[in-house]
């Protein structure tokens, strides 16, 4: 089992729906198309990865289950029209489930799997360009930026790959492993692991600037903003740390179990953090005040999403898979799908 | 349900792992020595009233032919000689629902170290003895051995990977064999058609049990029943190439004065 994830681009809200994909107007929630339309005639798996939203396209991914006794599950990318949700490719070349999302760049995709591999598939065909394998399973979703694919593996090492062929460029071994997407700013990427550590990484030379310790795993990725890198570690610490230095800024316990890191608003005044039993945290990122806190009624595990004045979270085992709320106050604006009093 | 039992295990493989050159064969293996040193009295128990039952073939032979053609007054009289010589016929059950909590205790624990889906392992994340030297950092644990991903169940892509379920299954069927009391052809009792169906259906299930689990509960089986089957052959070879049938009789002789 997994937990689910959403984007948001433009005024659409993507999101993988368990067994399907769906596009959402992102201001009223109601569905421009999914994927597949009839999930119980047309089994296409269970979606559990944030899709990744490109030029015309939407990549996604899912677990087709075993169809028989012995049979094993299938693992399957799958790359949708951006406007319609029709199927344009999809490749099923690897062993393991898919954990997180891929990203992005140039004329590829690339996604970690549970099989140990980075693929990079191409964007138009879906063909194999390269793979590159990890010690463990790669559970993190990669950054891209200027040609280099930056990747956490479960082996305990952050990879920097050359986007176009896969090669590696640098490796940085921890004590623990990497589950979490980096944050980049200024050449330096902020990564944390499941040593308990949060590190800052030279871009380019795959040296370490600092590190900082916490009382548990960091699994989600940190954020940053001016010059202040915020991050939440499982057991619900939040820590705001001086980006040059590694020195602490504040730290607020919120006591409750976190899996994503956290969002911040546009403007950078606050610091939204989902937790496993289903409370919504807005934080004023200048002191870590716990400005207001909501309760959505399932597991918030993924990361909220947040564009312009409005907060999306995703969660599972509640009423709603999606909900909409206004990011001063938590108010809910809108929920999918949609309950029909009976 | 049995994560009270799972999350110390979990923290044992942990502790093994840091110990034993971070291998986590070596780890799974070390707990089951530990499982099997701690049911230990439990397994002698139900080896020795195995054995007990074996001493007493004779007797029970006796019975069988002498009321062949009256099956309830020879279930009575059978009843009567386990009564009179201390035996529980099903006492070798026992010992195996207990460990029941154990395995099931395992999977988890396998589950949290090894994990394969990303639910398990953030659960398992608040229940880490960080106190433990060592265990910061730890999991997930390297989960290959010999091509096989010790965190999945036996798969196709690693074929290979059947043969431990196979294994359990030999070393299981092995075990049950040794450890049932024999029949003779002729006993069509309720209790020694049980007894017969036991010694395949038990190692049939297990099988098909680690046919659904990770392959790493298969190691734990397989170390397992080689254990008991090394055991169950050191106390023989203790007490000697004993004449079971006739202590048995002596035995009941003692008991009836």
């Amino acid at each position: 089992m997994s937990w689910t994830g959403l984007v948001t681009v433009g005024e659409i809200l993507y999101a993988a729906d368990l067994e399907q994909v769906v596009a959402l107007n992102a201001a009223d929630g109601k569905p421009l198309w999914a994927f597949p339309k009839d999930p119980k005639e047309d089994r296409r798996g269970v979606f559990t990865v944030t899709p990744a939203v490109g030029e015309g396209r939407v990549i996604a991914a899912s677990q087709v289950p075993a169809s028989g006794f012995l049979s094993q599950p299938k693992n399957v990318v799958w790359a949708l029209d951006r406007d319609t949700g029709s199927l344009l490719w999809h490749f099923d070349g690897a062993a393991g489930q898919y954990v997180e999302g891929g990203a992005l760049g140039g004329d590829l995709f690339i996604i970690g799997n549970s099989d140990g591999n980075v693929y990079a598939l191409d964007v138009e065909s879906g063909g194999l360009r390269w793979v590159f394998e990890t010690g463990h399973r790669v559970w993190a979703t990669p950054l891209i930026a200027s040609d280099r694919v930056y990747i956490g593996s479960m082996d305990r090492h952050l990879y920097a790959l050359n986007l176009s062929d896969g090669k590696v460029l640098w490796d940085f071994h921890t004590d623990g492993a990497f589950a979490s997407t980096p944050a980049l700013q200024d050449d330096t990427l902020y990564v944390g692991a499941f040593d308990d550590r949060l590190y800052a990484i030279d871009a380019h030379a795959g040296t370490e600037h600092w590190r900082f310790g916490s009382a548990n795993w960091f699994w989600g990725g940190p954020v940053v903003y001016n010059d202040t890198v915020y991050a939440t570690d499982v057991s619900g610490n939040v820590y705001a740390v001086d980006a040059e230095t590694g020195e602490q800024v504040w730290h607020q316990p919120l006591n409750v179990p976190v899996r994503a890191g956290p969002a911040l608003s546009e403007d950078g005044s606050q610091l939204f953090v989902g937790s496993q039993n289903g409370i919504l945290y807005a934080m004023d990122t200048s002191d870590g005040f716990v400005l207001w806190s909501v309760e959505s009624g399932g597991q918030v595990l993924p990361m909220p999403v947040v564009s312009g004045s409005v907060i999306y979270e995703l969660m599972i085992n509640g009423p709603h898979r999606i909900r909409a709320l206004h990011a001063d106050n938590g108010r809910e604006i809108w929920a999918y799908p949609h309950v029909v009093e009976e | 349900m049995f994560d009270f039992i799972a999350y110390p295990m979990a923290n044992l493989i942990l502790l093994f792992y840091t110990f034993l050159g971070h291998s986590t064969i070596a780890a799974i293996a070390a707990l089951t020595i530990l499982i099997n040193a701690l049911v230990l009295p439990l397994t002698l128990s139900q080896q020795k009233s195995a054995r007990k039952m074996q001493g007493f073939q004779p007797e029970l032979e006796k019975l069988q032919k002498k009321y062949a053609k009256d099956k309830e007054r020879l279930a009575q009289e059978q009843m009567k000689l386990y009564k009179e010589a201390g035996i529980n016929p099903m006492g070798g059950c026992l010992p195996l629902l207990i460990q029941m909590p154990i395995w099931f205790g395992l999977i988890n624990a396998i589950r949290y170290c090894i994990p394969s889906t990303p639910l398990d392992l953030f659960q398992f994340s608040h229940h880490i003895y960080k106190w433990l030297p060592g265990v910061v950092g730890l999991v997930p644990l390297q989960s290959t051995f010999l091509g096989m991903d010790l965190g999945r169940p036996p798969n196709s892509v690693q074929w290979w990977s059947y043969s431990l379920p196979i294994l359990v299954f030999a070393t299981s069927w092995l075990q049950q064999k040794l450890l049932t009391p024999p029949t003779t052809s002729d006993d069509k009792s309720q209790a020694a058609t049980m007894s017969q169906q036991m010694q395949i259906m038990m190692p049939l299930m297990m099988m098909f049990f680690t046919l659904q689990y990770s392959t790493g509960l298969s190691i734990y089986f397989v170390i397992s029943n080689l254990i008991r089957l090394a055991q169950y052959y050191l106390v023989r070879r203790d007490r000697g190439d004993e004449k079971a049938g006739s202590k048995g009789e002596t035995q009941l002789k003692q008991r009836k004065q």
